[in-house]
C-alpha cells in the first residue's frame, strides 16, 4: 500500500483536494456535523413538547426550530451523506482512478458547504427574524408580507446552492459510471450501490431544476417585486406547490435509494450468499426512479386542485417495486449463514423500520385517509419511519461497514452493538407514540397543547425516546473516539466483501488500484479471494 | 453502450408518455410541462449517444470477457490532486447572491470574485 506523503494530509491539502476519496470523507463528515445540529434542534423541540405548558422556547423560535431541523436533516445530512458515499465508493466499485470531473467534484462539495452555512444562518442569525415557514416554504407564507426578515432569503439562497451542488454531483456520478468502468465491468455487473446512485443522480437532475426555478421566482417575489406566487398580483401559490413537490417527492427517493444500495451491499456479505435476484433488483430500482416522478401531488391532495385518483394510483403503484426489493433482501437472507455483525444489525433495523414507514405510506396514498391525517403527527411519524428509521439506519450501517476501508482500522464491535440497541429502541420509542398522537388528532408544528386531549403520555414517551436516541449518537461518537485511539488494524477485507473496493488496500492508494483483478461477475472481490468457491456456493444456494 | 442508449431512450419515452397522459387527464399545465421536460432531457442524451455511435473508450467495459490488459495504454482522463478555485468560485456566488438580500452594493465585489475564480479554474483546467 502506498501511503500519501505527510504534506498531502494537512488542512490546506484537505480544503483544496480534488481526490474523490477525500471529498467523499469531507462530504460524510460535514453531513454528520449537520446531523448533530439538526438532532440538537430536535431535542429542544422534544423537550418543549414533553409536557404541556412548558415554555422552553417562544412559539416563533419553535417555528424556526422545525423549519431548520427539517431542511438540515433532508438537504444537509441524509442526501449529502449519500453523495459522500458515492464519491468515495463509486470509482472504487467500478475500478476507476477517480471521478470523471475532479474539480467539479470539489466545486459541488463547496456549494454544499456554502449552502449549508447559509441555511444555518437563515435560522439563527438573520436580521428581522429567521425562517419560520416549514421546510417546504409555501407561498404566500414565505412571501415578504408574512415573512419580512432576511431569514427566508438566506434560506432560499442556501437551498439554491445545495440544489446546484446536487446537480453537479449527479453529472459526475452518471458520467463516471457510464464511461469509466474497468474492463469487464458491464452494466449488469455493477454493484447495487452504484446502480442505486446512478438512478438517484438521474432523479436529482430531473427533480432539482423545477425547485430551483421555484426558489429563484420566490426570491424575485420577495426582493425584486415579482408576483409569481402572489394572488394579489395575478400569481398562483399552487404553482409553487407543484414545482416544489416535483422535487419534494422524488427527493424522498433521492434520500432512500442510496441506502437501499448500502444494505444491499451488506446483506449478501453477512448472509454469505449472492444477492437473490440481481436483475430484478436493478429493474425494481429503475421502476422506482421512473414512477417517483409521477407522485408529487399526493402532497397536495387536500388542496382540491389536483387529480387525486391519478396521484393515488401512481403512489400505490410505486409500492410494487419496493415490495420486490423486500423479497430480494429476505430471499438473500433465507438459508444464508447469517453473521449478526453491526452493519448487518443496522441493515435489519432498516428493514423493520422502513417496512412500517412504507406500509403507512401506502395508507397515506389513499386520499380519504390522507384527508383525515394530513398535517397530523401520523404524517410526522410515517416520514421519520422512512427517513430516519430507513436512511439514518442505512447511514450507520454504511459507516460500520466501510469505516475499515476508509481508515484501515475497525470500529468497536461491542460499542457498535450498544449504539444499534440504543438507536433502535430510542427510535421506536420516539416515533411509534407519534402514530398514536396523529390518530388522536394532534397537529404537527404546534408548540404546546392542552392537557385533556390524551396527548400527554405519548408525548412524554416520545421525548424520553429522543433522549435515548441522543445517548445512542453520543455512544457512537465515543466508539469513533476509542477506535481512533485503539487503531485495531482491519486488514484489506475484514468482512469477506464482494464488490471491487474490497480488492484493494485499506485505505486505498492514490488512484485506487495498484493492480486490477479480472471481473467475471458482480462479485469480483469474492471471485478474487475465493477463485473456485462462487460456483459451489451458487449451486448450494440453488439446491436449498 | 447500447444499454445506456436504450436506458435513456426508455426514460425519455416514459417522461413524454406520462406527461401526455397527465395532460389529457388533468389539463394542468405546470405538471405536464415538467414531465415533458423530464422526457426531453434523456432524449437529448440518447440522441447524442446514438449519433456518437460506439465509444471505443467503453468497449472494454461493455465486453464481459475483457481483461484489465485490454485497457492498457488507453488514457482514462487527467486527475489533478488539488485546486483552490472551487472555494473562491462558491464564495463569489454567495457574495453575489447576498447582494440581493443585503444590498446591491455587494454585487460588484461578488461578480469580480466570481469572474476571477471562473477564469482561474478555466486556465487551470486547460490541458
Amino acid at each position: 500500500m502506498s501511503r500519501a506523503p505527510m504534506h498531502r494530509d494537512g488542512p490546506v491539502a484537505w480544503l483544496t483536494t480534488t481526490d474523490h476519496k477525500k471529498i467523499g470523507i469531507l462530504y460524510c463528515v460535514t453531513a454528520f456535523g449537520f446531523f448533530l445540529v439538526g438532532g440538537t434542534l430536535a431535542d429542544v423541540m422534544r423537550t418543549e413538547l414533553a409536557e404541556t405548558g412548558r415554555q422552553l422556547v417562544t412559539p416563533q423560535a419553535y417555528n424556526g426550530l422545525f423549519t431548520i431541523h427539517g431542511i438540515v436533516m433532508i438537504f444537509l445530512f441524509v442526501a449529502p451523506f449519500g453523495i459522500g458515499l458515492a464519491n468515495y465508493l463509486i470509482p472504487l466499485q467500478i475500478g476507476a482512478p477517480d471521478m470523471a470531473f475532479p474539480r467539479l467534484n470539489a466545486l459541488s462539495y463547496w456549494f454544499f458547504v456554502g449552502g449549508g452555512l447559509l441555511v444555518l444562518l437563515s435560522g439563527f442569525a438573520s436580521a428581522g427574524g429567521g425562517a419560520q415557514t416549514g421546510w417546504y416554504m409555501y407561498a404566500p407564507l414565505s412571501g415578504l408580507r408574512y415573512s419580512p426578515g432576511v431569514g427566508p432569503d438566506l434560506l432560499i439562497l442556501g437551498l439554491a446552492l445545495v440544489a446546484v451542488s446536487t446537480l453537479l454531483s449527479g453529472v459526475n456520478v452518471i458520467t463516471t459510471t457510464f464511461l469509466m468502468r474497468a474492463p469487464g465491468m458491464t452494466m449488469w455487473r455493477l454493484p447495487i450501490f452504484t446502480w442505486n446512485m446512478v438512478v438517484t443522480s438521474i432523479l436529482g437532475l430531473v427533480a432539482f431544476p423545477p425547485a430551483l426555478a421555484a426558489f429563484v421566482l420566490l426570491l424575485f417575489d420577495r426582493r425584486l417585486g415579482g408576483f409569481a406566487f402572489d394572488p394579489q398580483g395575478g400569481g398562483d401559490p399552487i404553482i409553487y406547490q407543484h414545482l416544489f413537490w416535483f422535487l419534494g417527492h422524488p427527493e424522498v427517493y433521492i434520500l432512500i435509494l442510496p441506502f437501499f444500495g448500502v444494505i444491499t451491499e451488506i446483506i449478501p456479505v453477512f448472509s454469505r450468499k449472492p444477492l437473490f435476484g440481481y436483475t430484478g433488483f436493478v429493474l425494481a430500482t429503475l421502476a422506482i426512479g421512473a414512477l417517483s416522478t409521477g407522485v408529487w401531488a399526493h402532497h397536495m391532495f387536500t388542496t382540491g386542485e389536483v387529480d387525486n385518483p391519478f396521484f393515488s394510483a401512481m403512489t400505490l403503484l410505486i409500492a410494487v417495486p419496493t415490495g420486490v426489493k423486500f423479497f430480494n433482501w429476505i430471499g438473500t437472507m433465507w438459508g444464508g449463514r447469517i453473521r449478526f455483525g453491526v452493519p448487518m444489525l443496522f441493515s435489519i433495523g432498516f428493514l423493520l423500520n422502513f417496512l412500517i414507514g412504507g406500509v403507512t405510506g401506502v395508507m397515506l396514498a389513499s386520499a380519504p385517509i390522507d384527508y383525515s391525517v394530513s398535517d397530523s403527527y401520523f404524517l410526522v411519524s410515517h416520514f421519520h419511519y422512512t427517513m430516519m428509521g430507513g436512511s439514518v439506519f442505512g447511514i450507520f450501517a454504511a459507516i460500520y461497514f466501510w469505516w475499515p476501508k476508509m481508515t484501515g482500522y475497525l470500529l468497536g464491535e461491542r460499542l457498535g452493538r450498544a449504539v444499534f440497541a440504543l438507536l433502535f429502541v430510542g427510535f421506536n420509542l420516539t416515533f411509534w407514540p407519534q402514530f398514536v398522537l396523529g390518530l388522536r388528532g394532534m397537529p404537527r408544528r404546534i408548540v404546546d397543547y392542552a392537557s385533556d386531549l390524551g396527548w400527554d403520555t405519548p408525548n412524554l414517551v416520545s421525548s424520553i425516546g429522543a433522549g435515548v436516541l441522543t445517548i445512542g449518537v453520543l455512544t457512537f461518537l465515543a466508539d469513533v473516539w476509542f477506535s481512533r485511539r485503539r487503531r485495531t488494524p482491519a486488514g484489506d477485507d475484514p468482512w469477506g466483501g464482494y464488490s471491487l473496493e474490497w480488492a484493494t488496500t485499506s485505505p486505498p492508494p492514490e488512484h485506487n488500484f495498484s493492480s486490477m483483478p479480472r471481473i467475471r461477475s458482480e462479485r469480483p472481490a469474492f471471485d478474487l479471494h475465493h477463485p473456485k468457491e462462487p460456483i459451489v456456493e451458487a449451486a448450494e444456494a440453488e439446491t436449498r | 453502450m447500447r444499454f445506456v442508449l436504450r436506458y435513456f431512450a426508455l426514460l425519455a419515452a416514459f417522461g413524454l408518455g406520462l406527461g401526455t397522459i397527465y395532460w389529457f387527464l388533468t389539463y394542468e399545465v405546470v405538471g405536464a410541462v415538467v414531465l415533458w421536460c423530464f422526457g426531453l432531457m434523456p432524449l437529448i442524451v440518447a440522441t447524442w449517444w446514438w449519433r456518437q455511435g460506439t465509444d471505443p473508450a467503453t468497449e472494454a467495459s461493455d465486453d464481459p470477457e475483457a481483461s484489465p490488459s485490454d485497457a492498457a495504454g488507453k488514457t482514462v482522463g487527467s486527475f489533478p490532486l488539488a485546486s483552490g478555485w472551487p472555494i473562491f468560485l462558491v464564495l463569489g456566488v454567495i457574495v453575489t447572491g447576498a447582494s440581493l438580500v443585503y444590498g446591491l452594493i455587494l454585487a460588484p465585489a461578488g461578480a469580480a470574485l466570481l469572474l476571477w475564480a471562473i477564469v482561474g479554474l478555466a486556465r487551470e483546467s486547460r490541458p
